[in-house]
Order: C-alpha cells, then structure tokens, then sequence
C-alpha cells in the first residue's frame, strides 16, 4: 500500500517537472510558438496570456479526461476541438469584464489559444490515456513551463525595449532603449537565441 | 432507420456536449455581459473626464450621425452632451476613427461647449510602432490639441507646439501617425460641428 | 473603379504590409516542423491558401449573416473553429476523391492545417478589420494566403542555402530559422505605411 502511493506520488512530481523544464512546450516540444511572439512585448500581457492558457489547459484536461473512456475515435479532434473553443470563450470574456486593458492588448491572440498546438497536443497525448489527477497536474505543469518561457521572454523584452519591468523603472538613466526590441524583429531573435542558449544548458548535438 | 440509429450511436456525446458547452457559454456570458458592456462606457467616460474636467455624467445628444470619411465611406458616430453636476453643458464628446500607420485609430475628441475650441483627443485604441507612432498617446501630442481652434487643422515639421492655433506640429519619427491624427479630427470635426449646427445644439446658445 | 482600387489595396495590405507571418506571428509553428524545402514549402502555402480563402469566405459570412443578425456574437470562436474543421475535411475529402495526384502531394499538411494559427488568425482579422462586403472578405482571404506561400517560401529558401552554412551547433535548426525570420520581418517592415 505504501510504494503503491509513493508510486503515485512519484508519478505526479514527475509529470509536473516534465512540464515546467525536461518537456518543456516551447522549448523542447517547440509548440504554442504563435502566442510567444506577439504577447511577450511586456511582462503584464505575457503573464496575462499564460495564466488563460493554464486555465484552458486545466479545465479540457479535466473535461477530456471525464470523457476518455467514450470518444470515438474519428470524432475525437473534433471533441477536443469543441472542449477547448467553449473554455478559450469563457476565459476570453472573464477578460473583457474583469481586465479591460488587458484583453485590448492581448486582442485577437485569446481565441487564438484554440489553436495553441500545446493544449490540443496535451489533450491528445496525456489527457485522453489517463485519469482526471494526472491530467490536472500534467496541465498545471505544462501551462506553468509555458507562462516561465513566455515571462523570461517579456521580461527580456520589455526590460531592453523600454527600461521598465512590469510598468516600473528599473535601468537606470543613460539607457537609451531599443525599440526593437518591441517590434516583430526583437520577438524572434530573442526567442531564437533563448532556444539556442536553451540547447547549450541541455547540452543538445545536433 | 439503422442508419439513423448508427449515426446518434457515434455521434451522442458530440450533440450531448455541444448542449452543455453552449450552456456554459450561455452562463458566462449572460453573468458578464453587463460589466464588459459597462468597461466599454467607463473607457470612453474616463478619458472624456480626463479632458472635460468639470464633465460629472454624459449624455447621448445626436445618434447616428453619419460622416464621410472619404473614398466614399462613410462612418457613423454619436455626439454625447458632457454635463457638470448642476447640469450645465461643458462640452461635447464624440468617437472618431481612421487608419494610421499599422492599424485603425480610434480616438475620443472633446470640443467646448459652444464648439469653438478643441479640449484635446484621447486614444481608445491604436496599433502604432511602440517608441514612434506611440507617442500620439503622449503628453507633447496631445497638448497641442487642447484649445485648438475648431477649423481646418495643418501639419507642419517644425513650429511652436506650445502656441495654441490651427498649426500642429508633428513627432519626429511619427509623420504618418501624426498625420493620420490630424486627418481623423478635420475630417471629423468640420461635419459633425455642421450637423450640430443644423440640429441646433451649438450656436444659439444652448 | 473605385471598388476595384479598394480590393486592390485590401489585396496588398494584407500580402505586403500586415503579412500574417511577419507581422501577425501568425502560421510558425507548422513551419518550424517542417522540413525546409521550397517544394515542400511551396506546397504547404498552396494548400493554406486553399483552405483559408474558403473558411475565410465562410466564417465572414456566417458572422455577419448570421451571427450578428442574431446577437450570438458570443458564439463566434466554437462556429469559426467548427467552420474551419470542417472546410479542411471538405477540402481533403474532395480532394481524395477527384484530384488524387495533388492530395498526395499535399501529404500529411492537409490535416495539419486545421491547428494552422494563420487561418483562424484571418477569420478573426477579418472581423477585426472590420470588412463589410463579401468580395473584399475573399479578396483578403486568398490575399493572406499569397502573402502566407510567399513567406514561407522566403524562408524555406535561405533555410536551403543555410545548410551549407556554418552555424554554430546550438543555433541549428529551430534557433536560427527564428532568427532569419526575425531579420526577414525587419525587411518587410519597409512596407509599412505604403497605403494610407
């Protein structure tokens, strides 16, 4: 009885740090790259976005896994698909009531949390094969390694296109900031060199 | 008969889950809808306020105003009545749009209460290059615009910005984005002071 | 004329200066998997084309026929997503059955396009953007998708002649086609402001 619960236990601290580095989604998976480039101009949007797709990723996990045992298999995309289009929605008005500005920047990058491979790959991939406990934890973990990237990513930016951290100054007065950095050309070439440092840490040969 | 029967033997759970995810949408959206829809009206009273100092509530005074906006276009707007607390008129509020450099710009333009002066603009929505076209939202734009006259406004490369005429004086870096502001208010601003004219709110007095 | 001149406009808006890919993020991650071949490339865009100009053809009248006559704005993301699934099984299905050369040509992409960002992306610019007749909503459409072939097929290209390169082992591959894209994106930001 007790290695059958360490057994499980370990099975949930392993699926949650899959998520947060070993599997990360954006850097080891390279999915869900859409949204990493246009929200993480600032730290705020970034954040914002990530915990709406924590959020979405929880509950179709939660939902899917409910389902498993009677999806049919040629009707299975479509089910997912149908899962996450209603939770993308709700989060999608919380944010118009509760965060007006927030959901003004983010613009039309929410509903675009539908077809965020991530969530539908996760869905697929774990969701479907395994009870609602594992599933939750395997959202919670990817969603949270999803928000880090995209907050190092903002953070990156912001800092260096406007010298401020989430809205508060921080470089110090002779820093004259590079809007590129604000601009489609610094979201690219910062993420491409995250991911390159990303395969120098793990020590990647290609 | 049996292929009826095939077909809600595939397909229930997809039918059983449209019904339950529409209703979740229906929920969400009936529980919210009065905040977004008053977000929307805040967002428009506060920069109207910002302006209007003395402005306690607004009312709609001209709907559906229509306005030529050139190319054979045309848009159609609402003139709202600015009222202090004792119900004195302090001005005139109404939405103005165009097309800037990336995107749509959509501002808030308050005029005086006999609409002989301009009380400034506000940005509802813009997409501008962050660090150049941004900067319509800023201090040194804008002041321009406050005690303006309400006649044809010209763009020049170099002036006085602190001397309160129909010269506008645009951003460096920003030709097109201080352009596309200066455009929005003359087409704008010449057409509705006609109709309100025509309906009588300003020049008798009123 | 003067309708002409607009959908030539919207026409090279969309293609040259709010492209989907440079300027939207919109349509990278199948990209990035993919192989870097122009064929391939070319291929690909060709197919999204296909399926964007349709869905966006559809989901622009669905909402403003339908959705927005019966106040179900609400229900706009499930409908455009359902649309836009099922325009792709239309697509494949049509496409397996009377053209079986070219659906073997268009391989494994076709199914792939559904999850592709840039066509729900469209579907939502489309109604962002405000369009409000048809045949500018399918001048924009197939626009996207011209502007969508054109810079994967940029990309693909310098991806090719990056092989003989020497990049350095951790910029291989995903790293450094982000990084030609981001100096791509630097380029075509020449663009911006052509049309007023």
């Amino acid at each position: 009885m007790a290695s059958n619960g360490e057994g499980t236990a370990g099975l949930y601290k392993d699926t949650l740090l899959a998520g947060l580095w070993r599997e990360n989604p954006v850097f080891r998976l390279l999915l869900g790259m859409c949204p990493t480039l246009a929200v993480t101009a600032a730290v705020k949007p970034a954040l914002t976005m990530g915990c709406c797709v924590i959020f979405v990723l929880v509950c179709s996990n939660i939902v899917v896994s409910l389902m498993r045992n009677l999806l049919r298999p040629h009707l299975r995309i479509l089910m997912f698909t149908l899962t996450i289009a209603t939770f993308v929605t709700i989060a999608d008005l919380f944010l118009k009531a509760f965060q007006p500005e927030m959901s003004a920047a983010l613009g039309p990058y929410v509903p675009l949390i539908i077809v965020n491979c991530i969530i539908i790959c996760r869905a697929e991939a774990c969701a479907s094969k395994n009870g609602i406990a594992v599933s939750v934890i395997d959202a919670i973990g990817m969603g949270t390694g999803f928000t880090l990237i995209l907050c190092a990513l903002a953070g990156v930016r912001e800092l260096l296109s406007t010298g401020k951290l989430f809205e508060a100054s921080v470089m110090p007065d002779w820093f004259v900031p590079w809007a590129a950095m604000g601009m489609p050309v610094g979201a690219f070439v910062t993420l491409g060199l995250m991911l390159g440092l990303a395969n120098i840490v793990t020590g990647k040969k290609d | 008969m049996d292929k009826v029967k095939y077909f809600f033997q595939q397909s229930w759970l997809l039918i059983v889950a449209s019904f339950f995810f529409g209703l979740l949408i229906a929920v969400a959206n009936a529980g919210w809808q009065g905040r977004i829809l008053q977000n929307e009206e805040d967002k428009f009273n506060n920069l109207v306020k910002d302006m209007l100092p003395d402005a306690e509530t607004s009312k709609v005074a001209l709907e559906n105003v229509e306005v030529e906006s050139g190319k054979g276009k045309k848009k159609v707007t609402s003139v709202r009545k600015a009222l202090s607390a004792d119900g004195t008129c302090v001005g005139w509020a109404f939405m103005c749009e165009g097309s800037g450099f990336a995107d749509k710009i959509k501002l808030v333009l308050t005029v005086d209460a006999d609409c002989e002066k301009l009380k400034g603009y506000g940005v509802l929505s813009s997409n501008e290059t962050p660090g150049f076209g941004d900067k319509i939202k800023e201090a040194f734009y804008r002041e321009q615009f406050v005690d303006a006259p309400t006649t044809e406004l010209v763009l020049m490369k170099l002036g006085r910005p602190d001397i309160k005429d129909s010269k506008i004086v645009a951003i460096s870096g920003a030709t097109v984005s201080s352009e596309a502001v200066v455009a929005i208010v003359n087409t704008f601003l010449g057409q509705i002071k006609d109709q309100m004219q025509k309906e009588g709110l300003i020049g008798n007095g009123k | 004329m003067e309708t002409l001149n607009v959908l030539l406009m919207g026409f090279i808006s969309v293609v040259l200066i709010n492209n989907l890919v440079f300027t939207k993020f919109l349509g990278i991650c199948p990209y990035l998997g993919v192989s870097g071949r122009i064929d391939m490339a070319f291929g690909m865009g060709l197919a999204v084309t296909f399926v964007v100009t349709l869905s966006g053809t559809l989901t622009w009248m669905i909402d403003n026929w339908i959705l927005m006559q019966f106040g179900l704005e609400v229900t706009r993301y499930v409908c455009f997503i359902l649309v836009i699934a099922g325009a792709v099984q239309l697509v494949e299905m049509y496409l397996r059955k009377f053209f079986p050369p070219l659906y073997d040509s268009f391989g494994i992409f076709l199914p792939l396009i559904t999850t592709n960002c840039a066509i729900l992306g469209l579907c939502l610019f489309l109604n962002l953007w405000e369009i409000d007749s048809l045949v500018e909503a399918v001048v924009r459409s197939f626009g996207a998708g011209i502007g969508f072939t054109m810079a994967i097929c940029i990309m693909a290209g310098i991806r090719e002649n990056l092989e003989m390169a020497d990049v350095p082992v951790c910029l291989k591959g995903a790293p450094i086609t982000l990084i030609t894209a981001g100096l791509l994106t630097l380029a075509f930001m020449g663009f911006a402001g052509m049309i007023r």
